[in-house]
């Protein structure tokens, strides 16, 4: 290790100032820290309390994420192994691609009781997507670090992993590239970098594919990776529902017949999704690391979940059979799509959520309050949660500026009567 | 040929002055037209001849205007030119003026159009105010194409309706980007816009 | 400039002013007004053709890019007539050239409540009288296709279109949609010239003689002879225009028409119902 050092620290003068690669200082500082402890460390007391900086924070949130990922992973592959067993069963035409020749390649095979095959197939498909984002994107990143002369920070870490779990396992890569690099351009570099987004940075880049490139975001042809497989996710089979939203499930149409989803294997994650959404339990393992690491807000998380509810409970009594979903209960709306996902690690996005605790409560209801309203109401979207949270991040500064004002006139008030 | 101050008036509004993208006027219709560059040059081209014939009219008359009711008297003008102008594109450009459908209608509540006449021609004489109508309405078009060019070419693989990048759906490799067919789009092409000019121009910028 | 802003002078100035401009705006609107019309009937005449599939059979083109003698060439193949849609007879009272079937469904005295048990087209009026187009083959002047007019709610949007039906009065010979605003991409899709080719020899109705035309979720049945390949993403799309088409081809749409216009056929030219 010593020696890694001391290669660094003899390369050092060329990136300092007045060195021939002053410009690249940035690539030489993220690569030095990353690897080491920051030399320039606080000597004196501060005002500040615990020793984390941005660094350990991302780390921490990376580390939440390993669940969902790991089980998306093999969920990917399960779905897709699943489809292609039944479909065979079934004599319903089908297609491999390259990712198949792979598989096949490293001596795998499409048993979806085989573990293995499963997370193969699965990682197979989840690593390009990574590799993608994290290649355009950190570039991107990168150009305009140098260009601006910041350090690289490893905000990008967690971005970069949170938008494939957003996607289907189907998408192309291509259209991972362009939405990474609209979402970091766009959404991040436009504003001045890391911390100044006022968009999710992630979500941001889905919504541009979602609205860009429907076709393969959106629909029923798409959530499992085989080609020639069609079928509704949960919340897409309850939108067009006639009768029972939730006793649709149990017919859902597959090219091989019908299917169920059953609210154990929802809540679960066993269904088809984008990559990393499908499973709530995880999840909320994930939300147990983000609180007990003192990252993510639980007031946020707890105000999204209260929002959903009561959104819920709201439509229930409204319901006039006109239209099922409103008849949905809240414990299908936590545990199907991507609401426990986002609300765990997008809405609590410290960049782009609201900063005061009342505001944090107000923001929080806003986001689940507008996932049940889109899911509910609008016939386009089944799903809400990528929407409602971008329009909270578009609120929370507001939501801000309100509760500190409130919190002014109320303390001038106080004084002045004293 | 032109003076100096001519040649301001008439070049200024084109990047100098932009009325889109330093003066942030007249952003719906560019939002709204900018589906394909065809649509978008014939609504620039009855842009413009509304600046220009609105500003020499108003500037005509300017002496005899009484100034309790001098908007009134600009946007009669104005809404007059705009019926004639659509009159025009439905008898002989129909297809088009189908598709800009009511936005032709809508330039008389075009903030550039009023606040040229307002602004410009009651205080100038002829020949300058049809030099200013003109120079902001290139300004407008300017934008207006740079908009439906990345707009059309992304979002139908297409420039003028001609072919490019052949769509999936009609057999060919390109995937078109949807969004470019919505008219958000724009606003995020604008904001590119002015981050360009701004990069070039930094006395654009405005202090926060 | 005492004068300038006395309240004579701004009457006056009112006054010309009023009397220029709409003298103006009159004169544009008078002298334009033939080349309108006749824009306005040609625009017509091509989405009909291009729903007749007569502008690629004849010429390989849309109808879009056709010159102007070629569509009046192959539009003096199509006769316009107006149909009672109950009664199924020729409305011979309205003119043809000037009736307005859109603007009549909004007029209570020429329209009718919607009245279709299963399907709707997201009105609650439409009109009592529609416009058809009859086309014949040039030389033998038989009727070889009818296009009938179609309009109902999508997602976003009503969709205009024309159905054209075959000379059997059970076969679609296109499904064209000339307005509507749908999401690009997704719903848009109804313009996508692969899926409309689908819609080329469907059966309109089933055994029993009820509608049966429809958008299917997802891949239609290889073996389909009613159903279309759904829309990806676009699944309310797909069931507006299989409400739409199942509506106007119902009891309440055209059914009484094309009941009439099949024993006006077989009547004149007895069994010999020859398939185009």
């Amino acid at each position: 290790m010593q020696a890694l050092r001391n290669i660094l620290d003899r390369v050092h003068p060329y990136f300092a100032k007045g060195g021939v690669l002053e410009k690249a200082y940035p690539m030489y500082e993220a690569l030095d820290t990353f690897l080491y402890t920051p030399g320039e460390t606080t000597k004196k007391v501060t005002h500040v309390r615990d020793g984390i900086d941005l660094k350990r924070m991302m780390s921490m949130v990376v580390l939440s994420l390993i669940p969902v990922t790991l089980f998306g992973m093999w969920n990917a592959g399960y779905q897709a192994n699943q489809a292609i067993e039944k479909m065979e069963q079934a004599g319903a035409p089908y297609e491999f691609d390259w990712h198949h020749t792979v598989q096949t390649a490293i001596g795998l095979g499409h048993d979806p009781t085989s573990f293995i095959d499963n997370f193969a197939y699965g990682a197979i498909h989840f690593l390009p997507i990574y590799i993608v984002c994290m290649f355009v994107g950190g570039h991107i990143e990168l150009v305009f670090s140098v260009l601006r002369g910041h350090e690289i920070n490893e905000g990008f870490l967690v971005t970069g992993l949170l938008f494939p779990l957003t996607l289907p396992a189907s998408i192309p890569l291509w259209q991972v590239a362009v939405g990474i690099a609209f979402g970091v351009i766009v959404a991040k570099e436009v504003f001045g970098g890391t911390g100044r987004n006022f968009l999710n940075v992630a979500l941001t880049a889905r919504a541009f594919l979602y609205f860009a490139h429907a076709g393969q975001i959106s629909g029923d042809q798409i959530w499992t990776a085989v080609d020639g497989f069609s079928g509704a996710t949960a919340l897409g089979q309850m939108a067009v529902a006639e009768g029972n939203a939730v006793a649709s499930l149990s017919a859902i149409q597959y090219p091989w017949g019908e299917g169920s989803i059953s609210l154990g294997s929802a809540f679960l994650g066993t269904i088809q999704g984008s990559i990393g959404e499908t499973s709530t339990l995880l999840c909320i393992v994930g939300a147990a690391i983000l609180i007990a690491a003192g990252i993510g807000s639980w007031k946020i998380m707890a105000a999204v979940v209260g929002g959903t509810v009561v959104t819920t409970l709201l439509m229930n009594a409204l319901d006039f059979g006109s239209n099922p979903m409103f008849a949905v209960p809240f414990y299908w709306h936590l545990s199907v799509g991507g609401l426990a996902f986002g609300l765990v690690f997008m809405a609590t996005d410290p960049v782009s959520a609201s900063m005061t605790d009342t505001g944090k409560w107000i923001y929080g209801g806003l986001i689940g309050f507008m996932t049940v309203l889109i899911r509910v109401v609008n016939p386009a979207f089944p799903e809400g949660i990528m929407l409602a949270i971008l329009f909270g991040n578009v609120f929370a500064p507001l939501i801000d500026y309100f509760v500190v004002e409130a919190n002014v006139k109320r303390r001038a008030a106080r004084y002045a009567t004293t | 040929m032109l003076n100096s101050k001519a040649s301001k008036v008439l070049f200024g509004p084109i990047l100098d002055n932009n009325p889109i993208a330093l003066q942030i006027l007249g952003i719906c219709s560019a939002l709204a037209v900018t589906t394909s560059l065809q649509v978008s040059l014939v609504m620039s081209l009855a842009v413009i001849a509304v600046i220009a014939c609105s500003n020499v009219a108003v500037s005509a008359i300017r002496q005899y205007i009484p100034g309790s009711i001098r908007i009134i008297v600009q946007m009669v003008v104005i809404a007059s030119l705009v019926i004639v102008v659509d009159q025009v594109l439905k008898a002989f450009v129909y297809d088009i003026s189908k598709q800009l459908s009511v936005f032709v209608g809508l330039i008389i509540t075009n903030c550039i159009v009023m606040g040229r006449a307002e602004g410009f021609a009651m205080k100038n004489g002829v020949f300058m105010s049809f030099l200013d109508g003109l120079g902001n309405g290139v300004g407008y078009s300017f934008v207006l194409l740079f908009v439906a060019f990345f707009r059309e070419l992304f979002g139908s693989g297409s420039l003028f309706g001609y072919t490019l990048m052949e769509l999936d759906r009609n057999g060919g490799w390109y995937n078109p980007n949807n969004m470019m067919l919505l008219p958000p789009s724009a606003f995020f092409l604008i904001g590119f816009l002015i981050w360009a000019i701004r990069a070039y121009k930094p006395e654009q910028i405005e202090e926060a | 400039m005492q004068q300038r802003d006395s309240l004579a002078n701004t009457f006056l100035v009112s006054t010309v002013l009023c009397v220029v401009c709409s003298l103006a705006v009159s004169a544009a609107a008078v002298a334009l007004r033939p080349l309108q019309e006749k824009n306005q009937l040609l625009d017509r005449q091509k989405n009909i053709l291009d729903a007749t599939g007569l502008a690629l059979g004849e010429f390989g083109l849309p109808a879009s890019q056709l010159t102007v003698d070629q569509i009046a060439e192959l539009y003096t193949r199509v006769e316009e007539r107006l149909v009672d849609l109950e009664t199924g007879e020729y409305n011979t009272e309205l003119d043809p050239a000037s009736y307005d079937p859109k603007d009549a469904a909004k007029k209570p005295n020429l329209s009718v409540r919607t009245d279709d048990p299963n399907y709707s087209i997201g009105r609650n009026r439409r009109e009592k009288v529609a416009r058809v187009f009859l086309v014949r083959n040039p030389k033998t002047e038989e009727i070889t296709q009818v296009v009938l007019p179609v309009y109902g709610q999508g997602l976003w949007s009503t969709l205009y279109g024309y159905l054209a039906v075959k000379r059997d009065l059970e076969t679609v010979q296109g499904l064209t949609f000339y307005e509507h605003a749908e999401t690009p991409g997704l719903g848009g899709e109804v313009d996508n010239p692969r899926w409309k080719a689908q819609w080329v020899g469907l059966k309109m109705f089933d055994e029993s003689g009820d509608p049966a035309l429809a958008v299917a979720r997802g891949p239609a049945p290889s073996d389909s002879e009613h159903k279309v390949d759904g829309l990806s993403g676009a699944t309310i799309t797909g069931n507006g225009v299989t409400d739409l088409v199942r509506y106007w081809t119902g009891p309440d749409g055209y059914q009484n028409y094309l009941n009439r216009l099949e024993s006006e056929l077989n009547g004149s030219q007895g069994e010999s119902d020859v398939k185009q």
